[in-house]
């Protein structure tokens, strides 16, 4: 086998569980003694991507490979002293031994006829004091404390004495201090042993710090991937986890320092401030719950009896202004949400999709930026209007022509509306 | 290598070797009680009821390794404290096997066949069980359990319906071989049931490697380079055979394989390849035990169920009590 076949190929990799894609289309190299960390928001495919690597799902097509040869070529003892996993948590029902756990990594070396040989033992008391649990070895592993448990484990996956390690976010559970500990032990396994490692981490900090490569999901595709100072970047991030960071580079170590959401709105941004939005069919949810969470007063409408916004509204305790279901916008409710947007310090229009029903609804901004209210709209309505003659769309350039703003995202809606400050 | 001891419990090495060296010595005794009295049957004189008793303490080990053991690999790879034969239906099924043989006369056709008919329903049963809880992927843990008890009642029902609806003659025999009594009626059958289980058991232990990684949950198992369906088939497949087996000699007999396996993790550790052979040999010293009390405390013979309940479930309940370290339960 030459130098250059890479640890794990990846090529055109999707996965599905029963039919709902959560990989699309991934192609990845990763070579051998690398350390590489996987990042992306819940759901991006993180997960899977280990499940696709270590056998447990079958790609729905392309193909994936260790070292060369086709995962599903691999038999399953060959497979286990190539990957070992290290989960978030074990549950053990049973009161096993640490030493006993850790004997279990060599399942696929045991014969079935046989006791574990004195290289069993040999690879078995190795990882019991590379991971600093030979003192505790006797112990069962669920009377351990989180620590001890997780290096226990840790242990296990040593003594497979895998080419390859995945970590799938290994180290969540513990303290800041064991969280270190255990991340220093893996990266001295990568450096001495050339073990290459995958860590799936939602700890920013520690994935730059650790990682010599940074890959990043999102909706099941890879959308980054470089070195930590190249994905780690402001727009990446926001673009990925759809809140704020700021990421400084130390100019001294050029170590990375990350952080989470300095900017996030303040919780009484908005208090005593009057917002009115504009919503339906569940777009307005996000909107509504954080406007309420930063202290603004909100109503809404007009929304049809039993839409969803209606009923987040209700459970928000928002006062709203409804029509009857499935009909088209009267007008007493048009008087009445006239009434609210004109009291209101400003009218959101959130990403709601536009048919002649609901259509009335676009008056409510024309009547608040003729009284010269700030109105907001958010971005795209060309894509949500289903009117005849698309009489939306034009509305809607109309008062962006009069002074109306766009936004992109609620974050940017919040950095955009008034607030108890600028007051 | 010197370890600290904590505390002054048995070893788990020493505890195992412990067990395999008393259980004869508790099978011997065990001869020496019956209802004629307690003491050794003179071998000249009472040849008869020496040999008696003789074979009702191998019948006794014989079924109660068997349940112990299959309580063992349901517990290993349901990962659930309270799987035992009865959980998954496969008692149960076994149950309506053996009765449907003895009902409709086959059974007296050959000493096989009521093992048989019991191993083939109680496979039955596992079967509906298992595409019951089946959904999409694989099948859940408390989709097993769940459609295992239902199952089960619902082949009781079977069973209690077929005895209403049977002759007299029929339902004398069923009912008195449903209360599980270890009355040897074939040395024929005796002998099938001691070589199925032997051979079933011993394939137990040879999967201790996968009953072990198994526990520690299915996926985990596959990341060990375990084939997790192969073995949980196996598995699943040998527990069966072997607990049918039992009960289409013995009847339905409670709580050997629910406690003893506990006991005995208690004992040896959990690694299966002590836990199996100990609670193979443990459970058959149990209901030899529990057999000869129920043969002696009484002027009339009770059902050896009722003794392994009274017994096994106060034992339990102290050990759940006394317990300190987490376990299966906490």
């Amino acid at each position: 086998m030459s130098d250059m076949t890479p640890a794990i190929e990846l090529k055109q990799v999707t996965a599905r569980y029963h039919t709902k894609p959560v990989l699309q289309d991934v192609s990845l190299a990763i070579e051998a003694g690398d350390m590489v960390g996987v990042l992306g928001p819940n759901g991006a495919g993180k997960s899977t991507l280990f499940a696709v690597l270590s056998g447990l799902l079958p790609p729905a097509s392309g193909s994936a490979q260790l070292f060369g040869t086709d995962l599903h070529r691999i038999p399953p003892r060959e497979r286990a002293r190539l990957i070992a996993v290290v989960p978030q948590d074990l549950d053990i029902p049973v009161p096993y031994t640490v030493e006993e756990v850790v004997m279990m990594g060599r399942t696929a070396s045991l014969g079935r006829f046989s006791s574990p040989t004195a290289a069993d033992h040999q690879s078995v008391e190795r990882a019991l004091v590379y991971t600093d649990v030979a003192d505790i070895r006797r112990s069962p592993l669920n009377e351990l404390s989180g620590g001890e448990r997780q290096r226990a484990i840790v242990a296990m996956a040593l003594a497979q004495e895998p080419r390859i390690i995945l970590m799938d976010e290994a180290t969540s559970h513990l303290d800041i201090n064991h969280r270190l500990e255990i991340m220093q032990l893996v990266e001295r396994l990568n450096r001495d042993n050339g073990v290459t490692v995958l860590m799936i981490s939602h700890d920013l900090q520690i994935a730059a710090e650790f990682s010599r490569r940074l890959i990043v999901l999102d909706h099941g595709r890879l959308v980054a991937d470089g070195p930590p100072a190249e994905v780690l970047t402001e727009d990446t991030l926001r673009r990925v986890y759809h809140c704020d960071v700021q990421v400084h580079q130390d100019p001294h170590s050029g170590g990375l320092s990350i952080l989470a959401a300095p900017r996030l709105p303040a919780p009484n941004m908005g208090k005593g401030i009057h917002i009115h939005v504009v919503g339906g069919g569940g777009c307005g949810e996000p909107f509504l719950r954080r406007l309420v969470l930063c202290g603004y007063t909100v109503t809404c409408g007009v929304l049809n009896r039993g839409d969803l916004d209606a009923e987040v509204a209700e459970a928000l305790g928002i006062e709203a202004v409804l029509e009857q279901p499935f009909s088209a916008i009267g007008p007493e409710a048009i008087r009445k949400s006239h009434e609210m947007a004109l009291t209101a310090r400003a009218v959101v229009l959130s990403p709601v999709p536009f048919g002649t029903g609901n259509l009335a609804n676009l008056e409510l901004l024309e009547a608040a930026r003729n009284a010269g209210r700030p109105v907001f709209m958010a971005q795209g309505i060309e894509e949500r209007d289903y009117t005849p003659g698309r009489s939306a769309v034009a509305r809607v350039r109309a008062l962006a022509s009069c002074g109306a703003e766009y936004y992109r995202d609620s974050t940017d809606l919040l950095a955009r509306l008034p607030s108890v400050g600028q007051a | 290598m010197i370890y600290f001891i904590k505390d002054h419990r048995l070893s788990p090495s020493a505890a195992f070797r412990l067990v395999l060296a008393l259980t004869p010595v508790i099978l011997g005794l065990c001869v020496f009680m019956g209802p004629s009295g307690i003491g050794l049957p003179d071998p000249w004189s009472q040849r008869e009821i020496l040999i008696l008793r003789i074979t009702r303490v191998l019948t006794g080990f014989i079924i109660g390794g068997a349940l112990s053991c299959a309580g063992v690999v349901f517990q290993a790879v349901l990962r659930n404290p309270l799987a035992e034969p009865y959980i998954l239906g496969v008692s149960s099924g076994a149950g309506l096997g053996a009765s449907l043989a003895i009902l409709t006369g086959l059974a007296a056709a050959g000493a096989f066949i009521l093992p048989l008919s019991a191993f083939i329903m109680a496979v039955l049963t596992l079967l509906i069980v298992h595409l019951l809880s089946n959904r999409g992927g694989g099948p859940s843990l408390y989709g097993l359990i769940l459609s295992g008890v239902i199952v089960s009642s619902i082949c009781s029902s079977i069973l209690m319906f077929m005895i209403s609806a049977a002759s007299l003659e029929g339902m004398h025999s069923v009912l008195w071989w449903m209360l599980g009594d270890l009355e040897v009626t074939s040395y024929a059958l005796l002998m099938i049931s001691g070589v199925i289980v032997l051979a079933g058991t011993a394939g137990v232990w040879l999967m201790s490697r996968e009953l072990n990684a198994l526990t520690l949950g299915h996926t985990m198992a596959h990341h060990l380079g375990i084939r997790v369906k192969a073995a949980l088939v196996a598995a699943l497949l040998l527990a069966t055979l072997v607990a049918a087996t039992a009960v289409s000699v013995a009847g339905l007999i409670g709580f050997v394989g629910l406690i003893v396996p506990h006991i005995m993790r208690n004992l040896v550790g959990a690694d299966h390849r002590r836990l199996v052979p100990a609670a193979t040999v443990g459970g058959g010293a149990f209901l030899a035990i529990c057999d000869a009390i129920a043969r002696t405390i009484m002027p009339v013979e009770i059902p050896v169920g009722v003794v392994t309940a009274l017994i096994g479930g106060p034992f339990f309940l102290y050990l759940l009590k006394r317990r300190r370290t987490p376990g299966w339960i906490e």
